[in-house]
């Protein structure tokens, strides 16, 4: 009977020994202890600027500065490259569709906070399966005194042959098509949401035509960690309901700062049919034939 | 306390005696690169005034002390962001011992800050002296009149070596294209910084843009342009009319930092030879500016079907 105990705490230990390692599907924001954890067994890419890399990175990280994932194209901002751009980035950096990786950015403003979130959501629509991002970012990581190295690590290049996901991308037809029928998400602080404020790259205030709001800092700390699963479906829920199998899209000013929520939606709480619409506000309140409001 | 201790290049060639005499005849250090071109706007006596009262008290603050680029930014129109690191000599840290001054143009562009398109060198982790040698920013020695002078300036083709690529449609293009346009005309991501309308004591307007045309110093090659902000009346405060300004054009050829692989030129041959893209027209020229950019407009031809 204590042999039989014995081997299944035994079996329960090296269960919560292997985890950790596991691939981290439906766990999109990991801690820095995490991290430290599983250094050996993630691909770190940092997407700050190579000086910034240069002067200390996480011992093993990648480096591929987010200006290379979120290119201007016409007059929009941070959109996605061609599909055959992103496939170069990817093999030159050997990232498979089996990689797990962990992005790492900047943290002190939400730009530099949702860098890590849009090349996240950008692996994941290349058809990269475990993505994440580290929780409280590079500042974090330096905050608590973990190892930082200068010596620049060269990928090993590896042709990627993932699918890509075209399911978690929306063009203005695709959201046009979805008014009065998906969630329309606005990812924008409530001022810019209920039109009393824009950016000066966007064309007019307001929003697309029955979004709700789900501010893009309703995810974090105090500190810039993000919060909970209990408590980012807490705010979640009473926003977009509680179908999982409903349309979502999330938007922002330029598709970047929504990619925050889309991992949380959909890597975290299950939401299963959650797209990005890239041109966002940029692209929306410049057309004067795109429903808004107020 | 001695200002900019560093000016006097005998403190730093105590120690660093073949730099300093080397940097002394630079043209980071005498910037005459960018008066020896703009001088011929002008007739020789307005020369003679601008010598004195344009360059020696405004364009030569721009040129670079051994501490400007390894200790602190250089004061550029009065302001300055500090040191690099503490108060200690920074051999090398290009996002900073560069960018401080080609933190306008090259730089941002380069990173994709400006523009919205990461040069793939940048993509690579590739920094400034990854291509430019230490002989380009201290001088090898020889007093040139501008920078087009220098043998030794990085290539493309240093490194691509044309007629090794992988896909026949990219060799085929390069070799089409070898004798008739820059790498720059068609690897270029998109707009650039352009400034514009320069006033001597008023600055000038930066704008995005982007213009492909005749190289003003190789008429054989299509290339980017750059527009260049000296209009007729720039040095109008200090009495110069620039008799001869229309002895250069408005733009000059210029190696854009933002290349990459694929651009809706390399894409599509219809980019350049149809819909003409980006290639400066009599519609799209400045308007007031010198007659000889009427000389850089090229009209690509269609590409001839065969039968």
């Amino acid at each position: 009977m204590i042999k039989a105990k014995m081997k299944a705490m035994v079996g329960l230990l090296a269960v919560l020994l292997i985890l950790p390692a596991a691939a981290f599907a439906g766990e999109p924001f990991v801690t820095t202890e995490w991290l430290q954890a599983n250094l050996s067994k993630v691909t770190v890419l940092d997407v700050r600027k190579v000086e910034e890399y240069n002067a200390g990175h996480i011992p093993g990280a990648i480096n591929v500065f987010y200006g290379v994932w979120g290119i201007k194209k016409g007059v929009l901002l941070n959109e996605l490259p061609a599909d055959d751009d992103l496939k170069d980035i990817l093999s030159a950096n050997g990232i498979e569709p089996t990689t797990t990786v962990v992005v790492v950015s900047k943290n002190e403003t939400m730009p530099f906070r949702t860098d890590a979130t849009r090349v996240a959501w950008t692996l994941r629509y290349a058809g990269v399966e475990n993505v994440a991002v580290l929780s409280g970012g590079i500042e974090k990581w330096e905050a608590e005194k973990r190892a930082l190295s200068k010596d620049a690590v060269k990928p090993k290049a590896k042709a990627y042959k993932g699918k890509f996901n075209k399911q978690y991308i929306a063009n203005k037809a695709t959201v046009m098509g979805a008014l009065g029928k998906a969630v329309l998400a606005d990812v924008r602080a409530p001022e810019f949401y209920k039109g009393e404020k824009k950016l000066d790259f966007v064309e007019k205030t307001g929003r697309i035509k029955g979004a709700v709001n789900l501010p893009p800092g309703a995810l974090y700390n105090a500190d810039g960690t993000y919060k909970n699963k209990a408590e980012i479906e807490a705010i979640a829920k009473p926003v977009v309901g509680a179908d999982l199998n409903k349309e979502i899209i999330v938007y922002c000013d330029t598709g970047k700062v929504c990619t925050n929520w889309w991992l949380a939606l959909y890597d975290l709480l299950g939401y299963k049919d959650v797209k990005v619409y890239d041109g966002s506000s940029m692209e929306w309140l410049a057309d004067p034939s795109a429903p808004s409001e107020p | 306390m001695v200002k900019r201790p560093s000016d006097d290049l005998t403190l730093c060639g105590e120690c660093h005696q073949e730099i300093a005499a080397n940097y002394k005849k630079s043209l980071h250090y005498t910037t005459i690169g960018q008066r020896n071109r703009v001088v011929k706007r002008m007739s020789a006596e307005e020369t003679k005034v601008f010598d004195e009262k344009v360059f020696e008290k405004s364009c030569r603050s721009c040129h670079a002390t051994c501490g400007d680029c390894h200790v602190k930014s250089p004061s550029i129109g009065g302001v300055s962001v500090g040191l690099i690191d503490k108060h200690k000599f920074v051999r090398k840290n290009e996002g900073k011992t560069c960018a401080f001054c080609h933190g306008g143009r090259v730089y941002p562009e380069y990173t994709g800050e400006y523009g919205g398109n990461a040069d793939i060198h940048y993509q690579k982790g590739m920094m400034c002296m990854d291509c430019h040698t230490m002989d380009e920013m201290h001088g090898d020695g020889k007093a040139y009149a501008q920078k087009e002078e220098v043998r030794d300036r990085p290539r493309c083709t240093d490194c691509h070596e044309p007629g090794r690529e992988t896909k026949l449609t990219a060799r085929v293009a390069h070799l089409k294209h070898s004798q008739t346009a820059s790498c720059f005309a068609c690897h270029s991501a998109g707009e650039y910084r352009n400034c514009y309308g320069c006033h001597l004591g008023g600055g000038s307007e930066a704008k995005p843009g982007f213009f492909l045309g005749t190289s003003p110093r190789n008429r054989k090659e299509i290339t980017t342009l750059r527009i260049i902000p000296t209009v007729r009346e720039s040095f109008k405060p200090a009495g110069i009319q620039q008799a001869n300004f229309d002895a250069l054009p408005n733009y000059w050829d210029a190696p854009i930092h933002n290349i990459r692989k694929r651009t809706d030129r390399t894409r599509n041959c219809d980019t350049c030879h149809e819909d003409r893209k980006g290639f400066l027209t009599m519609e799209t020229l400045l308007k007031n500016s010198s007659r000889t950019n009427l000389e850089l407009i090229h009209k690509p031809k269609p590409i001839p079907i065969s039968k």
